[in-house]
């Protein structure tokens, strides 16, 4: 198509009209191409030619307007719903008449579980390529959290179970409640919020609840905006979503995984009822120590009474004993044995004598033997 | 002094007193004042434990977005 310009004052001018038909049959030339989104904002009327939807990304919400004739759109029969995720083959081209990019869709298939999983594994190894999952990144749990925050959904019998059991379990919990979408396409997104929401409130662990539900149902928990803000979450979060068997991503991003919502009360608050018992226990024990500490004290100073009685007694022990070994050993210098064998010492007055020099005749002698002393004179 | 123990500290300190005493290294002057502030620990905890009801409180909804 020809397009036409106006030259004003040597300037080439285009009409409105004009631009957009030169930029529509530019864009007519591009090929078809498949285009992956969530249907939003599905229009559709009996007395209308098309239907419209628009085609949002569920990575950052960019739009896009699809047009389908309304004959082809219900041959397909696919009973499409919003937030549903389809992939569509099309066109693109310019509502001229407002300048508007839409895509002309030609067929609309539904994305198929098969695609959703495919989907998952792949944002799975990105994550897991970036460390999202790592062992390392996991924190510890609060022992005696201050203040809970609680992502659930408006699902009162899920959330109420949890509340209930958490003020069963430990009945000075503080929870703050964020209740917020948990399935369908505005879900990624309100959770994000929630937690934001809930650490800007100075919560210091956040569990990240829902009730069991359908693949499709939980797939909010494996969006990757989700994921991302349970790991950048800057206190622990909990994420306790579906049944046992279902492991959406936030749970592998979350620092402790919880198979059920309670079982995360559980691993979230201390038990009262051990509590108290553990208090009475060391009660027991401060008492049994006390008394056994004092007790000692009066043992120590028992026996020491005891050595301060002792210690004379001793003392005279010590004494004796020495006495008698000094006797013995007098026993054993003295001559007396010798004596007994029919030796006899002769003294001359206080003198022994020991040479026949020291004698002469007539003189008086005192001989010793054995048993006693008698008289005797030299010849 | 800093104002009331939170549980956990109340706890925290009870256990280590209850360890002295076991030890039984305590001295005798001090025995009677480790015995009393363990008592007075176990009936904080107890009170805290017991006594305080938490709140549950819910944030503005995000659902209405």
């Amino acid at each position: 198509m020809k397009v036409e310009a106006t030259v004003i004052d040597g300037r080439k001018v285009y009409s409105v009209h004009a631009f957009n038909g030169g930029v529509a049959s530019w864009l007519a030339r591009l090929p078809t191409v498949w285009v992956e989104g969530e249907v939003t904002d599905l229009r559709r009327q009996q007395r209308w030619a098309s239907v419209f939807f628009t085609l949002k990304d569920p990575e950052d919400g960019a739009c896009l307007s699809v047009q389908m004739q309304r004959g082809k759109f219900d041959a397909l029969d696919l009973g499409l719903a919003d937030g549903e995720r389809v992939h569509v083959f099309g066109r693109p081209e310019l509502y001229e008449q407002r300048g508007e990019l839409r895509l002309r869709a030609l067929t609309i298939e539904r994305y198929g579980l098969g695609a959703h999983l495919a989907g998952l594994e792949r944002l799975k190894r990105k994550l897991a390529a970036e460390g999202m999952f790592d062992a390392g990144r996991k924190r510890a749990l609060p022992r005696f959290p201050r203040l809970i925050g609680l992502v659930t959904g408006n699902d009162a019998a899920a959330k109420r179970d949890v509340l209930t059991q958490l003020q069963q379990r430990f009945p000075p919990a503080n929870v703050l409640v964020a209740e917020t979408y948990v399935q369908g396409p505005k879900a990624p997104a309100a959770i994000v919020t929630a937690i934001g929401d809930l650490c800007r409130r100075s919560v210091d662990v956040i569990v990240l609840t829902r009730g069991g539900g359908s693949f499709e149902d939980l797939l909010p928990f494996s969006d990757e905006r989700v994921v991302r803000a349970v790991a950048a979450c800057d206190v622990p979060v909990v994420s306790a979503v579906g049944h046992e068997q279902d492991t959406p991503l936030c749970d592998l991003a979350a620092d402790v995984r919880a198979s059920t919502p309670t079982a995360a009360v559980r691993l979230v608050v201390p038990d009262a009822a051990d509590l108290r018992a553990s208090l009475a226990r060391s009660r027991a024990s401060l008492q049994r120590g006390a008394s056994r500490s004092a007790e000692r004290h009066a043992q120590r100073l028992a026996a020491l009474r005891e050595r301060l009685h002792r210690a004379p007694l001793l003392d005279i022990e010590r004494r004796t004993g020495r006495l008698e070994t000094a006797h013995a050993r007098l026993v054993a210098l003295s001559p007396r044995a010798t004596l007994e064998r029919g030796y006899a010492i002769v003294r001359r007055g206080e003198d022994v004598v020991r040479s026949r020099e020291q004698v002469a005749a007539g003189e008086s002698l005192d001989v010793l033997v054995a048993d006693g002393t008698f008289a005797a004179r030299v010849e | 002094m800093s104002g009331e123990p939170t549980f956990e500290e109340a706890q925290r300190e009870l256990d280590a007193i209850v360890e002295r005493l076991e030890r039984g290294d305590a001295g005798i002057d001090e025995l009677t004042k480790l015995w009393e502030r363990g008592e007075e620990l176990y009936r904080l905890c107890v009170a805290k434990l017991d006594g305080v009801r938490g709140r549950i409180e819910e944030l503005a909804r995000t659902t209405e977005s």
